[in-house]
């Protein structure tokens, strides 16, 4: 049991980044627009964190916002054309949008094309040099420098998603999260109640374009190289098995299947060669068992206080039937 | 419960899966750092490979290589009497698993050094971390520009096009005179991108005028278009970037058109698929290669029949190029002090000069990119040959 090894504090460090990706899902998601753009946004965040640091110069606290932002400008930009599709057609939609990011990427020339971006800063090197000059070369309390920094990037990475997630959260219960959860459950009758759907679904499908920004920046600025291969098609559909296997219901599934998926394929190492076969069953069979995801909403009402669901006024939503 | 306790629940339940990727292993929690801890006993090296996924075939390729090649060092009695063990990990293609895969064999299984990853990629992610921890990392695959030059801990073995193609190219033109070539290439697959401007590049320094520039993608099966203009132009070579199956179509489709030149390839024309799909359109074509096993020379012979006897099949270059890669690296561990000591392998390695390989004299630049030749080959009789 050794927590603070390098190698452990890496792989949580990705979980924190997979988190941050099944909330960007999650959020259009729970005003009932199932999006796959979540790879192309995550590109565009990624690039121009990458795109910043190297040939700009800008220090990481302030391209990692940037690059979210200029994800979500773009989630505005794709918004109003495909917002006016529903159902499966926006999901090959965004799909397509991710299509085309990448193929633009792989023809830039400022991207390098192909050939990708490497020796984008990392984090770990960051925290090491503030260290250094605070003098802390021999690390602290009993901590090795490495150790120290790759801790300092794992709190930082999970402030980050704190802070995603207790907005998402708190947005559930506000106002807003009960329109979307309206719009989700029915659009016509919404729109009679006097929502803007329009503007509902928008914003839902900007702030998931944010978060998937926010990873893709931190995650260039974790794995020190970016190349469009890494935001293909599979990328999205990873990001999308985040959800369902964790449960589309809630905020909580999201984040229970990304963390998850992130710690399986480490942790069936040992197994070597039968690793993928082993992962892959292990898919199959909670799918199998649990078709709403690990964690639904009759499942947290069990393990809460609370005598009956529906107290958090999300009862409106329909099942997650759509998404399969 | 109220939303600050829903997140501590979220943040516990994440550790408590972090904790269990450490049960059960129990790693020696010294410091990240410095020696590996088996001073007496085998030497560890980490291995990384595409095993799964993408690139699978290539990654199997590598693992065959090293462990003839380990087979061979142990059983000759190993370096000072002391064994090598592999430690072999899997990154499925991934740049993430990558990572998690080096800091893993550094971290906690304390390997002195590690050979990998596959692709070029995974090496600009991975690359950096062993740089930073202080740990050797030799890749026996990557052929994009700039590995070397990663730091000073990155190594490779493996000869980028950008050498093999100038090469291609001078001997062409020493056997065949040649003065007017016409290039083609696919323009959708970045390698063939980057192989064609090599190859623009050759032929100007060698004062080979290009007359003609055609471009298709991957996946077209009709050339008719291209080649028309090409032969318009009159050249008198054809140099050609591309996969495999789409270089075959196009000199079958070349040779109907009566255009009956000489054809210098890029790596694509590397794989014996090209003729099994071009049969006589193949005929003549020149390619540069990292590797030839039907080298007149008594290691190759061995690693060829030693090699065949185990998989059944004959060493390709990715095989060659990693089975080097060990003996390259139980080399430098000859060296005084240099198997437990990362630092001291560190210096060890790069100052190998002038191995003997079964691809070649080997020795490493000032950045840790090889020096050595590449062999020259023609396609003749259904197989790859040498040009002398």
């Amino acid at each position: 049991m050794d927590l603070l090894n390098v190698y452990h504090l890496q792989i949580i460090t990705f979980m924190a980044v997979n988190s941050i990706l099944a909330l960007s899902f999650y959020l259009p998601l729970s005003a009932g627009q199932l999006s796959l753009g979540c790879a192309g946004f995550m590109s565009i965040g990624a690039y121009t964190a990458a795109i910043l640091s190297l040939h700009y110069g800008m220090p990481v606290f302030t391209t990692i916002p940037a690059g979210a932002a200029a994800a979500a400008l773009a989630g505005v930009l794709l918004g109003f054309p495909a917002l006016r599709l529903t159902g499966v057609y926006l999901a090959i939609a965004t799909l397509g949008f991710g299509e085309v990011v990448r193929v633009l990427f792989l023809n830039l020339k400022i991207t390098n094309g192909a050939l990708g971006m490497p020796e984008i800063p990392n984090l770990n090197d960051y925290f090491s040099a503030l260290y250094r000059s605070w003098g802390l070369q021999g690390g602290l309390a009993g901590l090795d420098l490495p150790r120290l920094a790759a801790l300092t990037t794992v709190v930082f990475c999970y402030f980050v998603l704190a802070a995603c997630v207790a907005f998402v959260l708190r947005q559930e219960n506000s106002r807003t999260g009960r329109a979307m959860a309206a719009v989700k459950a029915d659009e016509v009758a919404s729109g009679v109640m006097g929502i803007g759907a329009t503007y509902i679904k928008m914003l839902a499908f900007v702030q998931g374009a944010f978060l998937a920004g926010l990873a893709g920046a931190i995650s260039a600025h974790v794995t020190n190289f970016i190349a469009p291969g890494d935001f293909n098609y599979h990328r999205a559909v990873n990001i999308l098995l985040f959800v369902v296997l964790g449960g589309s219901e809630l905020v909580w599934g999201g984040l229970l299947g990304a963390a998850v998926l992130s710690v399986l394929p480490e942790f069936l190492r040992f197994m070597q060669d039968f690793r993928w076969i082993i992962f892959g069953a292990l898919l199959a069979a909670m799918m199998v068992f649990r078709p709403q995801g690990l964690i639904d909403r009759q499942l947290l009402c069990r393990f809460s206080l609370r005598k009956k669901p529906g107290m958090d006024g999300m009862d409106a939503r329909s099942s997650s039937g759509e998404v399969d | 419960m109220s939303l600050n306790k829903r997140i501590l629940t979220f943040l516990s339940i994440c550790l408590s899966l972090a904790l269990l990727v450490t049960a059960g292993c129990s790693s020696p929690s010294g410091p990240g750092g410095g020696a590996p801890n088996d001073a007496a006993g085998e030497i560890k090296i980490g291995v990384v490979a595409t095993l799964s996924g993408d690139g699978a075939d290539y990654g199997v390729s590598i693992k065959r290589g090293l462990e003839t090649a380990r087979d061979r060092i142990n059983g000759a009695g190993g370096i000072n009497g002391r064994k090598i063990s592999l430690v072999i990990e899997d990154s499925h293609g991934d740049k993430n698993e990558a990572i998690n895969a080096v800091q893993k064999l550094i971290n906690r299984d304390r390997v002195l050094a590690i050979i990998g990853p596959t692709n070029s990629g995974e090496m600009f992610a991975a690359g950096p971390v062993a740089d930073k921890a202080g740990v050797v990392i030799m890749g026996t695959s990557n052929t994009a520009r700039g590995i070397g030059e990663i730091g000073p801990y990155v190594f490779r073995n493996s000869l980028p096009e950008d050498n093999i193609i100038p090469i291609t190219v001078r001997k062409s033109k020493e056997k065949l005179g040649f003065n007017r070539v016409a290039l083609l290439y696919s323009s959708n697959n970045d390698w063939a991108v980057s192989s064609a401007k090599t190859f623009e590049e050759a032929l100007r320094e060698q004062g080979v005028a290009i007359v003609e520039t055609q471009t298709f993608a991957d996946g077209d099966t009709n050339f008719q278009a291209q080649l028309t203009r090409v032969a318009a132009a009159k050249p008198e070579a054809l140099a050609v970037s591309a996969l495999y199956k789409e270089a075959a179509l196009l000199l079958i489709q070349a040779r109907q058109q009566g255009i009956n030149l000489p054809v210098m390839g890029g790596n694509g024309f590397n794989d014996p698929e090209l003729i099994k799909i071009a049969g006589e359109a193949a005929e003549g074509a020149l390619v540069g290669s990292p590797w030839y096993a039907g080298k007149d020379d008594p290691a190759v012979r061995d690693f060829v029949e030693e090699y065949k006897k185990r998989y059944h099949t004959v060493p390709n270059q990715f095989a060659a190029q990693s089975y080097d890669a060990l003996g390259i690296m139980a080399e430098a561990l000859k060296t005084e002090g240099a198997a437990a000591d990362r630092a001291r392998f560190r210096d060890a390695l790069a100052a190998i000069k002038d191995y003997r390989g079964v691809t070649g004299r080997f020795s490493f630049d000032e950045n840790g990119n090889p020096l050595m030749d590449a062999v020259v080959l023609q396609i003749a009789g259904g197989t790859y040959r040498e040009v002398k």
